[in-house]
């Protein structure tokens, strides 16, 4: 999962930055709504983190502007003005959720959890394909019950291939949801990442289309 | 209240009116005396010059005759000589003799005038005298007398007395002919001030209405022209709002402004306390916390403080609701709830469209916390006992509700607005005090689905 923060408060961005690291996703960072708007428009993000007092380019003219540009990720507004009317002008802008500063970062944490995952079509925190399930408040993966250890760029890539069960998805979107876009891009990591996945996991949920890329989908029953 | 009555107060129309009508009676009383005296004057000396013809003609028979014995009783030509007491004499008295001859008309009756010479009245023309006497038969007479002294040194007084009715009646009806159009005249002046002080204050009137249809909120500022007199003042009220309108934007701003610029340092601190675990992070979660909680009721404090005054601005109720429905399906879309609204067309909320969506917005929050599956937003006209227009907003979940007491309680605290302990959590509070900045009102009761039913009262247009 790749996220966007849009914050102008370097302190406040870093802490975002560094939890949401932590919590398994690649983020990048933009200072200003210039450079917000044009991440924005041009990376694909799973979600966003959007400051409304923003230099250059106010966040409610930047979502706006991305709305109209037809990019529908999921946008969660930060900003220090709790009053209802600058709410309803933010959703009314095209804002999915709002926090209000000050705010702890867990609550941010969970809002986007929750956000991501309404955006690909789950009600639920457990993502669950066969006898697997990830568990994306505590970031526990589980097979058949029994917890898997994976590294935060392998739970990364099984999260985002959870949310998306069933879709074939290829190695370019895999680059481009999973690094942050400073990362060395090579799509033969990729590979090797997917290969160490199959293995931890044991089970064949992972099936490879040639030619197209990957697809997870519940392991076929041994044929009778 | 008792008003007492002080010039100051009195309206410019009664002021014009007033003062109009007392000049013009004055003019009126000093021509109509003046008038009255000319009139009096000249009846009087015409009076006096038809008796003086007679003086004449006595005083030309005597002079021919020159005696008084000769002149014929019946003669002047005038029959009122000779009817007895008809109030017209003639008498000629010869002086300087130790017997006086008085010849007197037949009218007279033997009865004798009396001298003008001996009631101390002054002489003209050498000789001529002129006054008004009681004659014998009791009526007021006007007698002019003329001392005559022929060439043989004969001397004669010629008196001749004349009715002075006849003086005062047409002085009389002259007076009524007067007064009657000048009383007329008088009230046809009152009439005409009465238009001109309507007419002349008609553009003033103009602008008092206008100014209470923007007190009303009907209007936000004076339009129309306007004499060149008067339209300063208008212009000069038009610039008032405007800066008043000003103000409040910009004291709006910056307390936002202040708002951002509090907010985000205290998120990086709690942030930045939140990832250790040591006594002086605890300490500093613990203050952050208080900051927030102090930072957040001192600025809807300020808020509310910026909104007192706002003169003349009006909301359309339907767009704040339509606005709060969606914002809240978004906010609340976890929880699948159904938000509705019935909301009676054209309402007028008179105030700020943010402190509308203000206090809905709590209200509807609220509301859409406990909801178990529906809330429901409604709006209805209402006037007062005084005729004051209200809107009555009903905002109703079928979540779990409040008890009674607890109910009470909530609004209750919005009326202590200096006490209010900072950080109490409900956004209620902030909704009954801004109610009551409006002079509207907030209630809590029990909704028909069972949850709880917000009343929120407020002016309208």
């Amino acid at each position: 999962m790749r996220l966007l923060v849009v914050e102008d408060d370097r302190d406040l961005n870093r802490q975002l930055v560094k939890a949401l690291t932590q919590a398994g996703y690649a983020v990048d960072a933009a200072f200003d709504g210039e450079e917000g708007q044009f991440l924005g428009e041009t990376e694909p993000y799973d979600a966003v983190i959007l400051d409304l007092g923003l230099p250059k380019i106010d966040g409610a003219s930047v979502l706006e502007s991305w709305r109209e540009a037809g990019r529908a990720m999921p946008v969660l507004v930060l900003t220090a003005r709790d009053a209802w009317s600058d709410k309803v002008k933010s959703f009314d802008a095209g804002a999915d959720d709002y926090v209000t500063k000050p705010f702890h970062i867990e609550e941010i944490l969970a809002r986007l959890r929750a956000l991501v995952r309404r955006a690909s079509g789950h009600a639920s925190s457990d993502l669950v394909c066969g006898p697997v399930r990830v568990d994306t408040r505590s970031g526990r993966v589980l097979v058949n019950g029994e917890a898997v250890r994976l590294t935060s760029h392998e739970y990364r890539l099984m999260s985002y291939l959870m949310h998306h069960v069933g879709r074939i998805i290829s190695r370019t979107e895999l680059v481009e949801h999973l690094y942050d876009q400073d990362f060395d891009r090579d799509s033969n990591t990729i590979e090797v990442f997917v290969g160490r996945l199959r293995k931890k996991l044991g089970i064949d949920v992972i099936k490879t289309i040639r030619g197209l890329g990957y697809v997870l989908e519940p392991p076929t029953p041994p044929a009778a | 209240m008792i008003r007492r009555f002080s010039i100051a107060r009195l309206s410019i129309g009664s002021r014009l009116f007033v003062s109009a009508t007392l000049c013009s009676l004055i003019i009126l009383f000093g021509a109509g005396f003046v008038l009255s005296t000319i009139y009096r004057r000249a009846t009087e000396r015409s009076f006096d010059e038809r008796l003086q013809v007679y003086v004449q003609s006595v005083a030309a028979n005597v002079a021919t005759k020159n005696t008084a014995n000769a002149i014929d009783p019946y003669g002047l030509g005038d029959p009122r000589f000779t009817l007895p007491l008809s109030g017209w004499y003639w008498q000629v008295r010869t002086e300087g003799r130790l017997t006086p001859e008085v010849l007197s008309s037949l009218s007279l009756f033997g009865g004798r005038l009396p001298r003008l010479d001996s009631l101390n009245i002054p002489a003209h023309d050498g000789s001529a005298r002129e006054g008004f006497i009681i004659g014998p038969d009791e009526r007021r007479l006007r007698l002019v007398e003329r001392a005559l002294e022929l060439p043989d040194g004969s001397r004669y007084l010629v008196q001749i007395a004349g009715n002075a009715d006849e003086v005062e009646l047409a002085i009389m009806s002259f007076r009524n002919a007067l007064w009657t159009s000048f009383g007329l005249l008088a009230l046809a002046l009152g009439l005409t001030t009465i238009f001109q002080v309507r007419f002349g204050l008609l553009p003033l009137s103009r602008l008092s209405n206008e100014i209470g249809a923007i007190r009303r909120g009907t209007s936000d500022r004076i339009g129309g022209s306007f004499p060149d007199d008067i339209s300063p003042v208008a212009d000069e009220i038009n610039l008032l709002l405007d800066v008043n309108r000003d103000i409040l934007a910009r004291a709006r701003t910056q307390v936002g402004n202040l708002a951002h610029a509090l907010k985000t340092p205290l998120s990086v601190l709690i942030n930045e306390a939140s990832e250790t675990d040591t006594p002086l992070s605890d300490k500093v979660l613990e203050q952050t916390s208080l900051m927030r909680d102090q930072v957040n009721w001192h600025l809807d404090r300020a808020r509310a403080a910026a909104r007192a005054g706002a003169i003349g601005v009006v909301t359309d109720i339907a767009p704040a609701v339509a606005g709060l429905e969606r914002t809240f399906l978004k906010i609340f879309s976890y929880k699948q709830l159904a938000i509705a609204s019935a909301l009676e067309p054209d309402l007028k909320f008179r105030g700020e469209k943010q402190d509308l969506e203000e206090m809905l917005g709590n209200l509807v929050d609220n509301a859409c916390k406990w909801a178990r599956t529906e809330v429901f937003i409604q709006a209805l006209a209402f006037t007062d006992p005084d005729g004051r227009p209200f809107i009555i907003f009903e905002i109703s979940d079928d979540g779990p509700g409040l008890p009674a007491e607890k109910r009470a309680e909530v609004v209750k605290r919005g009326e202590r607005l200096d006490e209010t302990v900072p950080g109490t959590g409900l956004g209620l509070s902030i909704v009954a005090d801004l109610a009551k900045l409006y002079g509207g009102d907030l209630a809590l009761e029990k909704a028909e689905k069972g949850g709880l039913k917000a009343i929120l009262r407020l002016p309208a247009v």
